[in-house]
Protein backbone atom coordinates (compact mmCIF):
# COMPACT_ATOMS: atom_id res chain seq x y z
CA UNK A 1 0.00 0.00 0.00
CA UNK A 2 2.46 2.78 -0.87
CA UNK A 3 -1.32 3.93 -1.66
CA UNK A 4 -0.98 5.70 1.51
CA UNK A 5 2.35 7.44 1.70
CA UNK A 6 1.67 10.02 -0.67
CA UNK A 7 -1.33 11.90 1.04
CA UNK A 8 -0.93 15.80 1.14
CA UNK A 9 -2.25 18.31 3.29
CA UNK A 10 -1.07 20.85 5.88
CA UNK A 11 -0.30 19.42 9.54
CA UNK A 12 -3.42 20.45 10.69
CA UNK A 13 -5.08 18.08 8.15
CA UNK A 14 -2.82 15.27 8.27
CA UNK A 15 -3.37 15.07 12.02
CA UNK A 16 -6.73 13.47 11.75
CA UNK A 17 -5.85 11.35 9.01
CA UNK A 18 -4.32 7.57 10.25
CA UNK A 19 -4.73 4.83 8.17
CA UNK A 20 -3.65 1.37 9.89
CA UNK A 21 -3.39 -2.02 7.65
CA UNK A 22 -2.11 -5.79 7.34
CA UNK A 23 -0.29 -7.17 5.03
CA UNK A 24 1.34 -10.92 4.66
CA UNK A 25 4.39 -12.13 3.43
CA UNK A 26 4.56 -14.11 0.21
CA UNK A 27 5.91 -17.76 1.61
CA UNK A 28 6.01 -16.63 4.61
CA UNK A 29 2.96 -15.79 6.73
CA UNK A 30 0.53 -15.60 3.53
CA UNK A 31 -1.24 -19.00 4.07
CA UNK A 32 -3.40 -19.89 7.12
CA UNK A 33 -3.68 -15.58 7.70
CA UNK A 34 -7.56 -15.03 6.86
CA UNK A 35 -8.75 -15.54 10.58
CA UNK A 36 -5.65 -13.41 11.83
CA UNK A 37 -6.90 -10.58 9.16
CA UNK A 38 -10.73 -11.22 10.51
CA UNK A 39 -9.30 -10.34 13.87
CA UNK A 40 -8.01 -6.81 12.72
CA UNK A 41 -10.87 -6.11 11.64
CA UNK A 42 -12.46 -7.00 14.28
CA UNK A 43 -10.33 -4.74 16.71
CA UNK A 44 -10.52 -2.08 14.28
CA UNK A 45 -14.55 -2.15 14.10
CA UNK A 46 -14.56 -1.92 17.56
CA UNK A 47 -13.02 1.22 17.62
CA UNK A 48 -15.62 3.36 15.60
CA UNK A 49 -13.45 3.93 12.16
CA UNK A 50 -14.29 6.16 9.53
CA UNK A 51 -13.65 3.43 6.72
CA UNK A 52 -12.68 -0.56 6.55
CA UNK A 53 -12.18 -3.13 3.86
CA UNK A 54 -10.13 -4.75 2.08
CA UNK A 55 -8.77 -4.53 -1.71
CA UNK A 56 -10.14 -7.65 -2.65
CA UNK A 57 -14.11 -7.58 -0.94
CA UNK A 58 -14.46 -3.64 -1.11
CA UNK A 59 -15.04 -0.90 1.70
CA UNK A 60 -18.01 -0.96 3.79
CA UNK A 61 -19.31 2.75 1.85
CA UNK A 62 -20.00 0.50 -0.50
CA UNK A 63 -23.71 -0.58 -0.55
CA UNK A 64 -23.34 -4.12 -1.52
CA UNK A 65 -20.37 -4.90 1.55
CA UNK A 66 -21.03 -5.15 5.46
CA UNK A 67 -19.16 -5.83 7.89
CA UNK A 68 -20.16 -9.07 8.38
CA UNK A 69 -20.01 -9.91 4.55
CA UNK A 70 -16.13 -8.36 4.72
CA UNK A 71 -15.09 -10.63 7.35
CA UNK A 72 -16.47 -13.80 6.02
CA UNK A 73 -15.85 -13.37 2.76
CA UNK A 74 -12.18 -12.30 3.28
CA UNK A 75 -9.37 -14.65 2.60
CA UNK A 76 -5.61 -16.15 3.44
CA UNK A 77 -3.58 -12.85 1.96
CA UNK A 78 -6.35 -9.95 1.70
CA UNK A 79 -4.62 -6.71 2.30
CA UNK A 80 -7.06 -5.08 4.46
CA UNK A 81 -7.44 -1.13 6.21
CA UNK A 82 -9.17 1.12 8.69
CA UNK A 83 -8.75 4.54 8.67
CA UNK A 84 -8.84 6.50 12.24
CA UNK A 85 -8.84 10.36 12.64
CA UNK A 86 -7.08 10.81 16.27
CA UNK A 87 -3.84 9.30 17.82
CA UNK A 88 -5.89 8.25 21.15
CA UNK A 89 -7.66 5.74 19.36
CA UNK A 90 -4.94 5.01 17.02
CA UNK A 91 -3.20 4.26 20.42
CA UNK A 92 -6.09 2.10 21.90
CA UNK A 93 -6.02 0.35 18.48
CA UNK A 94 -2.77 -0.14 18.70
CA UNK A 95 -2.80 -1.86 22.13
CA UNK A 96 -5.17 -4.28 21.49
CA UNK A 97 -3.68 -5.54 18.02
CA UNK A 98 -0.30 -5.79 20.09
CA UNK A 99 -2.41 -7.93 23.28
CA UNK A 100 -3.99 -10.19 19.98
CA UNK A 101 -0.43 -11.03 19.08
CA UNK A 102 -1.12 -11.91 14.99
CA UNK A 103 1.69 -12.69 14.08
CA UNK A 104 1.07 -10.59 10.59
CA UNK A 105 3.03 -7.39 9.50
CA UNK A 106 1.16 -4.44 10.53
CA UNK A 107 1.50 -0.54 9.41
CA UNK A 108 0.27 2.92 10.05
CA UNK A 109 0.63 5.90 7.55
CA UNK A 110 0.18 8.88 8.92
CA UNK A 111 1.75 11.80 10.55
CA UNK A 112 5.28 9.92 11.71
CA UNK A 113 5.81 11.89 15.22
CA UNK A 114 1.98 11.33 16.13
CA UNK A 115 2.76 6.91 14.73
CA UNK A 116 6.16 6.99 16.88
CA UNK A 117 4.44 8.69 20.23
CA UNK A 118 1.70 5.12 19.68
CA UNK A 119 4.56 2.71 19.25
CA UNK A 120 6.09 4.51 22.71
CA UNK A 121 3.07 4.36 24.54
CA UNK A 122 2.47 0.98 24.05
CA UNK A 123 6.35 0.05 24.76
CA UNK A 124 7.30 -1.17 20.96
CA UNK A 125 9.54 0.69 18.75
CA UNK A 126 9.09 0.93 14.99
CA UNK A 127 11.05 -1.45 12.39
CA UNK A 128 10.92 0.45 9.19
CA UNK A 129 9.49 3.63 7.66
CA UNK A 130 8.99 5.28 4.39
CA UNK A 131 8.80 8.95 3.60
CA UNK A 132 7.49 10.21 0.84
CA UNK A 133 9.57 13.27 -1.34
CA UNK A 134 6.37 14.23 -3.47
CA UNK A 135 5.81 14.82 -7.01
CA UNK A 136 8.34 14.61 -9.47
CA UNK A 137 8.23 14.94 -13.54
CA UNK A 138 5.36 16.94 -15.49
CA UNK A 139 3.91 18.61 -12.30
CA UNK A 140 1.82 21.25 -14.49
CA UNK A 141 -0.89 18.26 -15.23
CA UNK A 142 -1.27 18.35 -11.57
CA UNK A 143 -4.67 19.51 -10.56
CA UNK A 144 -5.31 22.66 -7.58
CA UNK A 145 -4.19 22.19 -4.24
CA UNK A 146 -7.11 20.88 -2.24
CA UNK A 147 -8.57 18.58 -5.52
CA UNK A 148 -4.91 16.95 -4.91
CA UNK A 149 -5.57 16.99 -1.02
CA UNK A 150 -8.98 14.83 -1.73
CA UNK A 151 -7.40 12.48 -4.52
CA UNK A 152 -4.19 11.45 -2.33
CA UNK A 153 -6.52 10.27 0.20
CA UNK A 154 -7.17 6.97 -2.75
CA UNK A 155 -2.93 6.86 -4.06
CA UNK A 156 -4.31 4.09 -6.42
CA UNK A 157 -6.17 6.74 -8.27
CA UNK A 158 -9.72 5.64 -8.45
CA UNK A 159 -10.90 9.11 -7.09
CA UNK A 160 -10.72 11.20 -10.38
CA UNK A 161 -10.24 14.80 -10.74
CA UNK A 162 -13.17 15.45 -12.40
CA UNK A 163 -15.25 13.42 -9.70
CA UNK A 164 -13.82 15.77 -7.27
CA UNK A 165 -14.62 18.49 -9.13
CA UNK A 166 -18.18 17.50 -9.39
CA UNK A 167 -18.44 16.70 -6.01
CA UNK A 168 -17.05 20.06 -4.98
CA UNK A 169 -19.88 21.83 -7.54
CA UNK A 170 -22.45 19.85 -5.92
CA UNK A 171 -22.04 21.02 -2.55
CA UNK A 172 -21.72 24.63 -3.46
CA UNK A 173 -24.99 24.28 -5.17
CA UNK A 174 -26.11 22.69 -2.55
CA UNK A 175 -27.41 19.03 -3.74
CA UNK A 176 -25.29 17.36 -1.95
CA UNK A 177 -24.50 18.19 2.04
CA UNK A 178 -20.32 17.29 2.11
CA UNK A 179 -20.44 13.94 4.01
CA UNK A 180 -22.94 12.79 0.84
CA UNK A 181 -20.19 13.76 -1.63
CA UNK A 182 -17.58 12.28 0.73
CA UNK A 183 -19.34 9.17 0.70
CA UNK A 184 -19.92 8.83 -2.84
CA UNK A 185 -16.02 9.52 -3.68
CA UNK A 186 -15.25 7.13 -0.71
CA UNK A 187 -17.33 4.26 -2.88
CA UNK A 188 -14.42 4.76 -5.19
CA UNK A 189 -11.56 3.56 -3.23
CA UNK A 190 -11.80 -0.22 -3.40
CA UNK A 191 -9.27 -0.75 -0.82
CA UNK A 192 -10.97 1.41 1.90
CA UNK A 193 -8.54 3.91 2.70
CA UNK A 194 -10.74 7.12 1.84
CA UNK A 195 -10.72 9.16 4.76
CA UNK A 196 -14.30 10.52 4.20
CA UNK A 197 -13.76 12.33 7.73
CA UNK A 198 -10.93 14.41 5.89
CA UNK A 199 -12.92 14.67 2.75
CA UNK A 200 -15.70 16.00 4.24
CA UNK A 201 -13.62 18.78 5.78
CA UNK A 202 -12.24 19.50 2.89
CA UNK A 203 -15.24 20.02 1.18
CA UNK A 204 -16.83 22.18 4.04
CA UNK A 205 -14.10 24.76 3.39
CA UNK A 206 -15.37 25.21 -0.44
CA UNK A 207 -18.58 25.73 0.80
CA UNK A 208 -16.45 28.71 2.99
CA UNK A 209 -15.66 30.03 -0.33
CA UNK B 1 -12.70 -7.58 -25.07
CA UNK B 2 -11.59 -3.75 -23.81
CA UNK B 3 -14.29 -2.14 -21.74
CA UNK B 4 -17.16 -0.94 -24.32
CA UNK B 5 -20.34 1.25 -23.40
CA UNK B 6 -23.50 -0.22 -25.39
CA UNK B 7 -24.57 1.96 -27.24
CA UNK B 8 -27.82 0.25 -27.63
CA UNK B 9 -28.47 1.25 -24.03
CA UNK B 10 -26.71 4.26 -23.60
CA UNK B 11 -28.38 7.18 -22.48
CA UNK B 12 -25.86 9.62 -22.79
CA UNK B 13 -26.32 10.90 -19.27
CA UNK B 14 -22.40 11.52 -18.69
CA UNK B 15 -21.70 9.96 -15.42
CA UNK B 16 -19.32 7.91 -16.42
CA UNK B 17 -16.89 11.07 -17.84
CA UNK B 18 -16.64 12.03 -14.23
CA UNK B 19 -16.03 8.78 -12.62
CA UNK B 20 -13.25 8.24 -15.03
CA UNK B 21 -9.63 9.19 -13.66
CA UNK B 22 -8.20 9.46 -17.04
CA UNK B 23 -11.04 10.97 -18.61
CA UNK B 24 -11.36 8.93 -21.28
CA UNK B 25 -15.34 8.84 -21.53
CA UNK B 26 -16.81 11.79 -23.31
CA UNK B 27 -19.97 12.07 -26.02
CA UNK B 28 -20.05 11.19 -29.10
CA UNK B 29 -21.15 12.63 -32.05
CA UNK B 30 -24.63 10.90 -31.94
CA UNK B 31 -25.09 11.64 -27.91
CA UNK B 32 -23.67 8.37 -26.50
CA UNK B 33 -20.92 8.01 -24.74
CA UNK B 34 -17.55 6.45 -25.93
CA UNK B 35 -14.46 5.02 -24.25
CA UNK B 36 -11.03 6.28 -26.13
CA UNK B 37 -9.51 3.13 -25.97
CA UNK B 38 -6.14 4.53 -26.01
CA UNK B 39 -6.28 6.35 -23.13
CA UNK B 40 -8.74 3.46 -21.11
CA UNK B 41 -6.39 2.01 -18.31
CA UNK B 42 -8.83 -0.64 -17.87
CA UNK B 43 -9.29 0.30 -14.09
CA UNK B 44 -12.61 -0.59 -14.33
CA UNK B 45 -14.03 2.33 -11.59
CA UNK B 46 -16.78 3.33 -13.82
CA UNK B 47 -18.16 -0.34 -13.57
CA UNK B 48 -17.31 -1.18 -10.26
CA UNK B 49 -18.94 2.49 -8.81
CA UNK B 50 -21.29 3.06 -10.96
CA UNK B 51 -24.59 1.47 -10.22
CA UNK B 52 -26.37 -0.32 -12.74
CA UNK B 53 -30.55 1.10 -12.14
CA UNK B 54 -31.39 -1.44 -14.69
CA UNK B 55 -33.66 1.02 -16.38
CA UNK B 56 -34.84 0.45 -19.83
CA UNK B 57 -33.38 3.10 -22.27
CA UNK B 58 -36.41 3.53 -24.17
CA UNK B 59 -38.43 4.41 -20.67
CA UNK B 60 -35.23 6.62 -19.69
CA UNK B 61 -35.43 8.78 -23.01
CA UNK B 62 -38.62 9.02 -23.16
CA UNK B 63 -38.80 10.58 -19.55
CA UNK B 64 -36.34 12.89 -20.48
CA UNK B 65 -37.82 13.77 -23.19
CA UNK B 66 -41.20 14.81 -21.50
CA UNK B 67 -39.22 16.65 -18.87
CA UNK B 68 -37.44 18.73 -21.69
CA UNK B 69 -40.57 19.84 -23.35
CA UNK B 70 -42.20 20.73 -20.01
CA UNK B 71 -39.08 22.61 -19.12
CA UNK B 72 -38.12 20.80 -15.99
CA UNK B 73 -35.06 19.14 -14.95
CA UNK B 74 -34.55 15.77 -12.97
CA UNK B 75 -31.86 15.95 -10.33
CA UNK B 76 -30.40 12.38 -11.31
CA UNK B 77 -27.81 10.74 -8.68
CA UNK B 78 -24.28 11.46 -9.63
CA UNK B 79 -22.95 7.70 -9.20
CA UNK B 80 -25.62 5.34 -11.28
CA UNK B 81 -25.53 3.95 -14.86
CA UNK B 82 -29.30 4.48 -15.59
CA UNK B 83 -29.16 1.47 -17.91
CA UNK B 84 -26.24 -0.50 -17.13
CA UNK B 85 -24.86 0.49 -20.33
CA UNK B 86 -20.83 -0.42 -19.26
CA UNK B 87 -19.55 -3.89 -20.31
CA UNK B 88 -16.96 -5.07 -18.02
CA UNK B 89 -13.90 -5.95 -19.85
CA UNK B 90 -12.12 -9.53 -20.74
CA UNK B 91 -8.45 -8.75 -21.51
CA UNK B 92 -5.72 -10.48 -23.27
CA UNK B 93 -2.19 -9.47 -23.06
CA UNK B 94 -0.77 -7.02 -23.13
CA UNK B 95 -3.39 -4.58 -22.94
CA UNK B 96 -4.51 -6.77 -19.46
CA UNK B 97 -1.23 -5.27 -18.32
CA UNK B 98 -3.60 -1.94 -18.23
CA UNK B 99 -5.91 -3.91 -15.43
CA UNK B 100 -2.96 -5.66 -13.57
CA UNK B 101 -1.51 -1.82 -12.93
CA UNK B 102 -4.56 0.43 -12.47
CA UNK B 103 -7.59 -1.88 -11.05
CA UNK B 104 -6.67 -2.91 -7.50
CA UNK B 105 -8.96 -5.57 -7.05
CA UNK B 106 -6.38 -7.45 -9.64
CA UNK B 107 -3.96 -9.34 -8.26
CA UNK B 108 -0.31 -9.31 -10.30
CA UNK B 109 -0.03 -13.08 -11.30
CA UNK B 110 4.21 -12.18 -10.87
CA UNK B 111 4.41 -11.50 -7.77
CA UNK B 112 0.71 -12.65 -5.62
CA UNK B 113 0.10 -9.17 -4.90
CA UNK B 114 -2.90 -6.73 -5.45
CA UNK B 115 -2.83 -2.99 -5.56
CA UNK B 116 0.84 -2.22 -7.60
CA UNK B 117 1.89 -5.70 -6.92
CA UNK B 118 4.86 -5.45 -4.22
CA UNK B 119 4.95 -5.67 -1.13
CA UNK B 120 8.10 -2.99 -0.12
CA UNK B 121 8.63 -2.11 3.49
CA UNK B 122 4.92 -3.32 4.28
CA UNK B 123 6.50 -6.58 5.05
CA UNK B 124 10.05 -5.85 5.90
CA UNK B 125 10.04 -6.97 9.53
CA UNK B 126 9.26 -10.56 7.79
CA UNK B 127 11.62 -10.56 4.74
CA UNK B 128 14.11 -8.68 5.51
CA UNK B 129 13.86 -6.82 2.48
CA UNK B 130 15.79 -3.92 3.57
CA UNK B 131 18.54 -4.46 6.00
CA UNK B 132 20.83 -2.08 7.81
CA UNK B 133 22.65 -0.11 5.68
CA UNK B 134 20.23 -0.56 2.90
CA UNK B 135 17.95 2.10 1.11
CA UNK B 136 14.81 1.57 -0.52
CA UNK B 137 13.34 4.11 -3.25
CA UNK B 138 9.82 3.73 -4.95
CA UNK B 139 9.51 5.92 -8.28
CA UNK B 140 6.02 5.33 -8.88
CA UNK B 141 5.24 7.04 -12.81
CA UNK B 142 1.77 8.13 -13.22
CA UNK B 143 0.65 9.40 -9.88
CA UNK B 144 -1.33 10.94 -8.42
CA UNK B 145 -4.08 10.35 -11.29
CA UNK B 146 -2.61 11.33 -14.11
CA UNK B 147 -1.06 7.82 -15.94
CA UNK B 148 1.48 6.64 -17.77
CA UNK B 149 2.88 4.59 -20.27
CA UNK B 150 5.70 1.95 -19.81
CA UNK B 151 8.30 3.96 -22.25
CA UNK B 152 7.99 6.75 -19.34
CA UNK B 153 8.34 3.96 -17.13
CA UNK B 154 11.67 2.76 -19.19
CA UNK B 155 13.10 5.88 -19.58
CA UNK B 156 13.32 6.38 -15.81
CA UNK B 157 14.64 2.72 -15.09
CA UNK B 158 16.90 3.39 -18.10
CA UNK B 159 18.68 6.39 -16.05
CA UNK B 160 18.85 4.90 -12.75
CA UNK B 161 20.40 1.29 -14.53
CA UNK B 162 23.84 2.90 -14.55
CA UNK B 163 23.96 3.86 -10.69
CA UNK B 164 23.62 -0.20 -10.16
CA UNK B 165 20.30 -0.68 -8.12
CA UNK B 166 19.13 -3.74 -7.47
CA UNK B 167 15.39 -3.71 -9.30
CA UNK B 168 13.55 -5.89 -6.72
CA UNK B 169 12.60 -8.98 -8.09
CA UNK B 170 9.36 -9.50 -6.53
CA UNK B 171 7.64 -6.60 -8.45
CA UNK B 172 5.87 -6.21 -11.41
CA UNK B 173 7.72 -3.57 -12.85
CA UNK B 174 10.97 -5.91 -12.66
CA UNK B 175 9.68 -8.86 -13.88
CA UNK B 176 8.78 -6.87 -17.28
CA UNK B 177 12.10 -6.00 -17.48
CA UNK B 178 14.44 -8.25 -20.51
CA UNK B 179 17.27 -6.47 -18.61
CA UNK B 180 17.76 -5.34 -15.24
CA UNK B 181 21.48 -4.36 -15.93
CA UNK B 182 19.79 -1.83 -18.09
CA UNK B 183 16.23 -1.19 -17.27
CA UNK B 184 15.09 -2.29 -20.74
CA UNK B 185 11.61 -3.22 -20.68
CA UNK B 186 9.55 -5.53 -23.25
CA UNK B 187 8.98 -4.00 -26.86
CA UNK B 188 5.57 -4.82 -26.65
CA UNK B 189 4.24 -3.05 -23.96
CA UNK B 190 5.67 0.31 -23.98
CA UNK B 191 2.58 2.04 -25.36
CA UNK B 192 0.59 0.44 -22.41
CA UNK B 193 -0.54 2.79 -20.09
CA UNK B 194 -1.10 2.32 -16.87
CA UNK B 195 -2.65 4.36 -14.04
CA UNK B 196 0.86 3.75 -12.02
CA UNK B 197 3.40 1.45 -11.92
CA UNK B 198 6.31 1.40 -8.96
CA UNK B 199 9.92 1.32 -9.90
CA UNK B 200 11.20 -0.11 -6.78
CA UNK B 201 14.89 -0.35 -5.80
CA UNK B 202 17.24 -1.15 -3.50
CA UNK B 203 20.63 0.56 -2.96
CA UNK B 204 23.20 1.72 0.22
CA UNK B 205 21.81 4.37 2.04
CA UNK B 206 25.37 5.99 1.31
CA UNK B 207 24.08 6.30 -2.69
CA UNK B 208 20.44 8.19 -2.10
CA UNK B 209 21.95 11.46 -3.43
CA UNK B 210 23.01 10.15 -6.80
CA UNK B 211 19.70 8.49 -7.09
CA UNK B 212 18.10 11.75 -6.49
CA UNK B 213 20.41 13.92 -8.60
CA UNK B 214 19.37 11.00 -11.53
CA UNK B 215 16.04 11.13 -10.70
CA UNK B 216 16.00 15.37 -10.74
CA UNK B 217 17.59 15.37 -14.35
CA UNK B 218 15.39 13.02 -15.73
CA UNK B 219 12.03 14.71 -14.70
CA UNK B 220 12.32 17.04 -17.18
CA UNK B 221 12.49 14.61 -19.81
CA UNK B 222 9.33 13.03 -19.57
CA UNK B 223 6.08 13.69 -19.92
CA UNK B 224 4.57 11.59 -16.60
CA UNK B 225 4.24 12.61 -13.31
CA UNK B 226 6.19 11.02 -10.75
CA UNK B 227 6.28 10.15 -7.10
CA UNK B 228 8.93 9.41 -5.22
CA UNK B 229 9.55 7.18 -1.86
CA UNK B 230 12.14 6.24 0.45
CA UNK B 231 12.44 3.58 2.69
CA UNK B 232 14.83 1.89 5.51
CA UNK B 233 14.62 -0.21 8.61
CA UNK B 234 15.45 1.91 11.77
CA UNK B 235 18.15 1.85 14.31
CA UNK B 236 17.32 0.01 17.35
CA UNK B 237 16.36 3.53 18.92
CA UNK B 238 13.66 4.54 16.10
CA UNK B 239 15.69 7.04 14.19
CA UNK B 240 15.47 6.78 10.48
CA UNK B 241 18.75 5.70 8.69
CA UNK B 242 17.49 7.69 5.54
CA UNK B 243 16.48 11.20 6.49
CA UNK B 244 20.32 12.42 7.34
CA UNK B 245 21.34 11.49 2.97
CA UNK B 246 17.94 12.90 2.07
CA UNK B 247 18.57 16.32 4.14
CA UNK B 248 22.00 16.40 3.06
CA UNK B 249 21.01 16.14 -0.51
CA UNK B 250 18.54 19.24 -0.11
CA UNK B 251 15.53 17.41 -0.29
CA UNK B 252 12.60 17.85 2.04
CA UNK B 253 10.74 14.57 3.60
CA UNK B 254 7.35 14.68 3.99
CA UNK B 255 5.61 14.64 7.84
CA UNK B 256 3.51 11.48 7.19
CA UNK B 257 4.95 8.73 6.14
CA UNK B 258 4.37 4.89 6.61
CA UNK B 259 5.83 3.20 9.56
CA UNK B 260 5.83 -0.59 9.50
CA UNK B 261 5.71 -1.35 13.35
CA UNK B 262 7.51 -4.73 13.32
CA UNK B 263 4.52 -7.07 14.87
CA UNK B 264 5.23 -9.42 11.85
CA UNK B 265 6.00 -13.23 12.67
CA UNK B 266 8.98 -14.75 12.35
CA UNK B 267 10.41 -11.42 12.67
CA UNK B 268 13.92 -11.41 10.72
CA UNK B 269 17.15 -11.53 11.71
CA UNK B 270 20.05 -9.97 10.49
CA UNK B 271 22.25 -12.64 12.18
CA UNK B 272 19.98 -15.30 11.02
CA UNK B 273 19.21 -16.41 14.76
Amino acid sequence: MTNTLHRQGAVDGLSEDYVIFVTMARDINRDGSAPKIHEFLRICQKHNPVNIGSSKMGTVLQDDVSFQGLVTGLKDGSTSAAVFTDLDTLKKVLAELIEADLGISINVSGLLEGVQECCHSNGIERHSVEHSLGFWGSRDRLPERDVLEINTLCGHGMVSFSLIRKMMEQVKMRRLTPREAAEIMGRCCECAVFNTTRAEHLLEKVLET
Amino acid sequence: MILEIDKSKCVGCGNCHAICPMGAISLDADGKSVVNQDECVECSTCYRVLRDEGYWPPFVKAVRSVLTFLHLQYLAAVDVCPTGALTPPDLEYPRSLRAAFSDPTVVHAGTGVGGRGTEEIKTNDVTGRLREGDAGIVVELGRPGTGARFRDVEKVAMALAPLEPQFEPFNPVTQLMVDTETGKMREEILDEKVLSAIIEVKTRLEKIPDYLETLRAIQDETDAVFSVGIASKCLPDGSIPHEKWVREAGYTLSPNGKTNLGLGRPLFREDGR
